[in-house]
């Protein structure tokens, strides 16, 4: 159920919820994950996606891409890959005299980063450096990304030889980090008797376009917070960090800015759900993508934590 | 003897956050404004730049997150307060007193801005800032001067709110404009107390500060009269005295407030003489008149009041000059000069004549024997027609009817060695000084006694507060002379501007713009205006500065406390102040019982359907909540939502007060609704 909004997020509402009803026909049975990265691209945060190959992570994506009309690439990482690779090469034009600058595949608006893992230590550095600052700099030259700029990165959390897996610094550069898992049997039954995705995809209507977007991620900041809500966002913090008794075996608690990041990310998520104001049941859907990764190394784990922390925390 | 060590133990001191440095500012700022006006232009700039400065290097850290905080070292910025010090003395003269003392306060809440790190620092800073928000009321208290420290009083009161934010959450949570609101709602529930301790606690009779205030120059009338001086005082449009009366006041030509009265004459100019205390009052007549005087400082000991004063003034202020006698020339004079705003209540019988003393004939005869030789021929000549003393001065004063004199403020140069000759022969055109200083002059050639009385003629009635505004501009000089055996009032200007006494001096000067803009008649909606104002500026003066120990223990007496033990009137403050904090806390627990019935309808649905056998978990939320219980009972599924809905509005959303009505209606019924635990758990 959802409670009735207020009167300015109608519009918005309206157009999340077909925006949401247009990626659940291509990624089937997929309701929480879907909402999860969509309330991650309203937060300006970039996703990290934790599963094996083909549970529909580049679907996903490039559904989401196709959807809000915004320009989409896939790089797939390799241990052999450049930083180049990545961002852009300048390259002696004879004819002009002079370096031109090709600009690299994270020059677009939703940016699918697959294996990331895959990937030396130096190239991986350049993509994520480019996800914080929001530019580019290279011969000197400092190019802006496109805005909105959203990276969907993937890692195979089960093939780790031959790997590079990112440090937990790296981590906290992505806002969410989620898995996807198996589809249920009646999913995948759907999945398996309809016809091509990729084909739907390029079918699909662009529902949004960047400016519009832009103005989401605007309404989402100011989503109504509570002093009630930030009173259990901080006992979460705090029981995080083991105070009160609480401890559920935070390897590391969570600092002031993953608490920032979790009021943004449950904004997002309370507007995709057509709500005024957050509640904590949008906290508590946000909370373990957004804190799994910084409280342990992998999304997995460090979801099964978060899940247990949600639990001990009482609301206030 | 060794002294215990006072530094505080604890963890260190919470620094300031960018948005309280900001709200800091901006209270110094807001507490600076109003007093830019009274310190030196140099200083006004320096303590506004400080404050800028302070502001500017916190939003470059901001900008430059990682880079080393910009630090000006406490040292530098005590040698530059010692510096300010220094140069403020060169600049009085002197450190210790008023106006030094509060120009260095003012750059000195700068400085300690620079230096605030901590918010321990901004706890100290509010209450320099608080101190200097009151140092205007030092110079002037005015309505305007209580109106312009307003925005600071609430800017203060909101920065402390977010100095007493503890998480830096919190602080962000705290919109401006609810930061303001919140103050403004606590000084309005601290009003009541305030009102109370102005009313009743006990004053100290006479200043609180003892700051002198003779140190202003003020206008008004002087002790000598010579050609052109008030006319030059009829430039000034401020007040010189209000005068509130019990019934109608007089009508204008009675209105003359007696000031200064001169008998000596040099041939130019005329002084007025020592002052002796042998004056008489009239014993009350029927024409006899109550009114309050409000008197602005002059500077000069004289008291005003009508033509003639029948009492002595009853002071209802504190500030007294001393006693107050009537000279022999009938003239109200206090010991010492009026400093501050005088109030005092008047009695006058409105006559134009009084006996004369003694002495009197014989001290206001003495012409110089040799100055303005024409007057005195003029003088012979018209005696040798009238013989008769009250034929003389009609005579007189037809001279000046029949004869082209223009009545103006510009008289242009009279002969400077014989200046009534030079008037009454050469210009023919003066002002009023010019023709008493010429009658009593032709009065005293023909042996007749005169002399020149100074004071106001005049005065606006004030429809909006029902009283009489006199300001400098109604100036005016007369004469009296002693016609037989009494002293009757003659005033020659009448004779040749007849309008002058009936509608003021801007009916009788035909070029008005020579007077100072509300002294006009024609002004119109600003003069209405300025009325309105001149009438809200007079009921301050009277019932909230004039308010001191004197009318204080006029109210303790109504309120049957005893005057002479203050003690009682402390215990009064006490129990009225407790009850009126009883009030204010009774009914913010009102409220907030209000605003959590809905927590205990919520507390009351979820003992409800624990017993019905689905306890809510104590993390869970109320839509997760009461959808878990939809699932479960899903024939009360409405009502479960309505209750889900509601609960989460009035707790989570921003309800406007009266849709929060509504919602607690709306989840009452949806309880209402629900059935009896064991039926739900039959039901099931």
């Amino acid at each position: 159920m959802t409670l009735r909004p207020a009167s300015q997020n109608v519009p918005t509402a309206a157009k999340l919820a077909a925006v949401h009803q247009q990626l659940a026909a291509i990624v089937v049975g997929k309701e929480a994950p879907l909402k999860l990265a969509l309330a991650c691209l309203l937060a300006r945060g970039h996703l990290l996606i934790e599963d094996i190959p083909g549970v529909g992570k580049s679907t996903l994506a490039h559904a989401l891409a196709a959807t809000l009309g915004l320009r989409y690439s896939r790089i797939q990482f390799t241990s052999d890959l450049l930083p180049a690779d990545v961002l852009g090469v300048s390259v002696f034009d004879e004819r002009a005299q002079a370096f031109r600058f090709h600009p690299g595949p994270v020059f677009n608006s939703v940016v699918l980063a697959d294996e990331i893992n895959r990937a030396p230590p130096k190239t991986q550095s350049a993509l994520l450096e480019a996800m914080e600052e929001r530019q580019v700099s290279l011969d000197g030259q400092t190019r802006k990304l496109p805005e909105p700029f959203f990276v969907i990165a993937t890692q195979n959390p089960t093939e780790q030889i031959g790997a590079y897996p990112l440090p937990e610094s790296q981590l906290d550069r992505f806002l969410m980090a989620i898995e996807i898992g198996y589809p249920d049997p009646g999913a995948e039954r759907e999945l398996l008797s309809g016809g091509d995705r990729r084909a739907k995809i390029a079918e699909m209507p662009a529902l949004a376009d960047p400016p519009t977007l832009a103005e989401w991620q605007r309404e989402a900041g100011s989503v109504h917070v509570a002093p009630a809500l930030l009173d259990y966002v901080q006992a979460l913090l705090a029981a995080s960090r083991g105070a009160g008794g609480a401890d559920a075996g935070a390897r590391r608690g969570l600092s002031p800015r993953a608490g920032l990041m979790l009021l943004a990310a449950a904004r997002a998520h309370a507007l995709v759900a057509a709500r005024p104001m957050v509640l904590p049941e949008d906290v508590q859907a946000v909370f373990p993508a957004v804190a799994g990764h910084r409280l342990a190394g992998g999304a997995r784990a460090g979801a099964l934590q978060a899940q247990a922390l949600v639990r001990a925390v009482p609301l206030p | 003897m060794k002294l215990p060590r006072l530094r505080r133990k604890g963890p260190p001191a919470a620094p300031l956050t960018s948005t309280q440095s900001g709200w800091l500012g901006a209270a110094i700022l807001a507490a600076q404004l109003p007093q830019a006006l009274h310190v030196p232009i140099w200083i006004a700039v320096l303590g506004c730049a400080l404050v800028a400065l302070r502001l500017w290097l916190a939003s470059r850290d901001r900008a430059r997150p990682g880079a080393s905080v910009a630090r000006i070292p406490s040292w530098a910025l005590v040698i530059f307060a010692v510096a300010i010090a220094a140069l403020l003395r060169a600049s009085y003269g002197y450190l210790l007193g008023r106006d030094p003392s509060v120009a260095f306060l003012y750059v000195l809440v700068g400085v300690k801005f620079l230096e605030s790190r901590t918010v321990r620092d901004g706890t100290l800073l509010v209450c320099l800032a608080a101190f200097l928000a009151i140092t205007p009321f030092l110079f002037g208290q005015s309505p305007l001067a209580a109106a312009a420290a307003l925005p600071a009083l609430l800017l203060l009161g909101a920065t402390l709110a977010a100095l007493a934010a503890r998480t830096p959450l919190a602080v962000a949570a705290a919109a401006p404009r609810r930061a303001v609101a919140q103050a403004g709602a606590m000084m309005l529930q601290g009003l009541p107390i305030a009102l109370l301790l102005f009313v009743l606690f006990p004053r100290i009779a006479g200043p609180l500060w003892g700051v002198p205030q003779g140190a202003r120059a003020t206008t008004g009338l002087s002790d000598t009269m010579s050609p052109g001086m008030i006319a030059e005082l009829t430039q000034e449009d401020s007040v010189a005295l209000r005068a509130d009366f019990a019934g109608a006041p007089p009508p204008p030509a009675q209105r003359y407030w007696r000031g200064p009265v001169m008998s000596r004459f040099d041939g130019r100019t005329w002084s007025a003489s020592f002052v002796r205390p042998d004056g008489g009052l009239p014993t009350a007549g029927v024409r006899s008149v109550e009114y309050t005087i409000t008197l602005e400082p002059n500077d000069r000991p004289w008291l005003f009041a009508l033509e003639l004063p029948s009492a002595l003034p009853e002071m209802s202020t504190d500030t007294s000059p001393g006693d107050v006698v009537v000279s022999r020339d009938r003239q109200l004079v206090a010991r010492r000069p009026v400093g501050q705003v005088l109030r005092y209540r008047q009695r006058s019988q409105l006559a134009d004549s009084h006996p004369a003393l003694p002495r009197d004939a014989m001290e206001n005869l003495r012409l110089p024997p040799e100055a303005n030789p024409r007057t005195r021929a003029l003088a012979a000549q018209l005696r040798e027609r009238h013989a008769d003393d009250a034929a003389y001065v009609e005579a007189v004063l037809a001279h000046f009817r029949d004869n082209p004199f223009t009545y103006t403020l510009a008289p242009g140069t009279i002969h400077a060695r014989d200046p009534v000759d030079g008037f009454l022969f050469e210009s023919r055109r003066g002002f009023c000084e010019h023709y008493a200083s010429a009658f009593a002059v032709l009065l005293r050639a023909a042996g007749i006694p005169a002399r020149v009385v100074t004071g106001y003629q005049g005065g606006e009635f004030n429809r909006r507060g029902n009283y009489l505004i006199v300001r400098q501009s109604d100036a005016h000089a007369w004469v009296e002379a002693i016609v037989d055996g009494q002293w009757r009032r003659f005033d020659p200007t009448g004779a040749v501007s007849p309008l002058r006494i009936e509608s003021g001096i801007s009916g009788a000067l035909p070029d008005a713009l020579e007077l100072p803009l509300f002294a006009r008649l024609d002004a119109g909606f600003l003069k209405d205006a300025q009325l309105l104002f001149d009438a809200l500026n007079h009921a301050w003066r009277r019932n909230v500065v004039g308010f001191d120990a004197t009318r204080q223990r006029d109210v303790w007496r109504w309120l049957r406390l005893d005057p002479a033990l203050p003690g009682q009137a402390v215990g009064a403050i006490a129990i009225a102040g407790a009850a009126w904090m009883g009030v204010v806390l009774g009914w913010l627990a009102w409220r907030r019982g209000r605003r959590e019935r809905s927590a205990v309808l919520w507390s009351e649905v979820c003992a409800r359907l624990a017993r019905a056998g689905l306890p809510r978990e104590a993390h869970e939320g109320p839509l997760a909540y009461t959808t878990r219980a939809s699932r479960r009972w899903p024939d009360y599924a409405i009502a479960f939502g309505a209750i889900g809905e509601a609960y989460a509005r009035l707790r989570y959303a921003s309800v406007p007060a009266r849709e929060r009505e509504a919602l607690l209606a709306t989840l009452k019924r949806a309880v209402e609704v629900l059935p009896a635990p064991v039926a739900l758990r039959g039901g099931a």
